[in-house]
């Protein structure tokens, strides 16, 4: 059967020659729909495991007295705990729904570089940020502790990311863009699952 | 909500809402899991032009299976509010840290299998396209892992404190 689709693919695309030389308004959409749902579905993974870990949630909410609260709110004597799983899903959805719209409009090889260019950044700056923590506590012969931000962290994640984006080549950052779709979750859930090994798996 | 509950005991309510949380689930792994085996196990030419056809069409399942899996997300988000409440809290004071720290993790993987919706429901559609195989491959079996946990863990936490526990 999937050589049956191949090759019905394949008809199909030497069907669609006349019209890749001549885009429809139909497969302009389908295109910017593809463009948008990967994107979509890349910056939704980023951004949660951001949001989740800054702990930003666009509400909070207390179950135990049906109260909803603008942003994060930590809870008061009485309130019970606090759920901020819906704020930060809430927060998500319209984030990458933006950041989906945004790649819809600029030019693909712009998208691709930028698309790089977030995902490695997402990847270095906190292993940058930990790498800094490590010097400072096992290396450093002076009082560091003013390297231990996320801003000074930034910096050298920062420039390698940049210069990797500039470096690497643009059939590369084709060739990577939809693995990303993978890599991201996938990191994503190694970074959100080891914070919750000290709470609860090696408690 | 105050209209149902003139109707029904409260846990009434959350029993029969984790119920159909319970049905879902059956009906998304099913269909899920059939469409990875579609794609883990295609086809093969046998003869000359005839192929030995698939079991089920893959592609054709792809919408319900997003719209399932939206259903079940909404319906678990609507039940872990009680979870929060009504299940962690025993949880934790009886010390089953890794269950709640296994359904800690469940959260993360469906909202990440979630925001892969778009994207798999691209990839799915008609006409499908060859450059996409792999990734098209790989996006169905995170799902898949994710559905699959997803009930696992709700199973644990269910017989903690749910129907029939």
């Amino acid at each position: 059967m999937t050589q049956t689709l191949d090759a019905g693919e394949r008809f199909s695309r030497l069907d669609s020659s006349e019209t890749i030389s001549a885009p429809t308004s139909a497969t302009r959409t389908s295109v910017k729909f593809g463009t948008f749902a990967i994107t979509f579905s890349i910056a939704f993974a980023l951004l949660y495991t951001v949001f989740e870990r800054l702990n930003w949630p666009l509400f909070t909410y207390q179950p135990a007295v049906g109260k909803v609260y603008f942003w994060l709110h930590r809870p008061l004597s009485g309130e019970g705990p606090p759920m901020y799983w819906f704020g930060w899903i809430a927060l998500t959805i319209p984030s990458a729904i933006a950041v989906g719209w945004i790649a819809t409009i600029i030019p693909a090889q712009w998208l691709r570089r930028a698309t790089f260019f977030c995902c490695v950044l997402a990847g270095l700056w906190p292993a940058s940020l930990e790498a800094l923590r490590i010097y400072i506590t096992d290396y450093a012969t002076f009082d560091a502790d003013f390297l231990n931000s996320v801003w000074v962290a930034a910096i050298p994640a920062l420039v390698v990311t940049a210069a990797l984006t500039y470096l690497v080549p643009s059939k590369s950052a084709e060739r990577v863009w939809t693995s990303w779709l993978l890599i991201m979750p996938i990191g994503g859930l190694v970074v959100l699952g080891y914070s919750l090994l000290q709470p609860w798996f090696l408690r | 909500m105050d209209i149902v509950l003139t109707v029904m005991r409260e846990d009434t309510f959350w029993r029969i809402l984790l119920f159909c949380h319970f049905v879902t689930a059956v009906a998304l792994l099913a269909a899920i899991t059939l469409q990875a085996v579609a794609v883990l196990m295609p086809a093969r030419q046998v003869v000359g032009n005839f192929i030995d056809r698939s079991p089920m069409p893959a592609a054709s399942y792809a919408t319900l299976i997003a719209i399932l899996y939206v259903v079940q997300a909404l319906l678990g988000a609507w039940i872990y509010v009680k979870y929060r409440t009504y299940v962690r809290i025993p949880m934790e004071q009886l010390r089953h840290f890794w269950t709640v720290g296994s359904f800690e993790f469940k959260e993360h993987i469906v909202t990440m299998g979630f925001g892969l919706l778009p994207a798999y429901w691209y990839f799915w559609r008609q006409p499908r396209s060859a450059e996409h195989i792999v990734i098209r491959k790989w996006v169905t079996i995170f799902l898949l892992i994710s559905v699959w946990y997803a009930f696992i863990v709700g199973h644990v936490a269910n017989d903690f404190r749910g129907v029939g526990s």
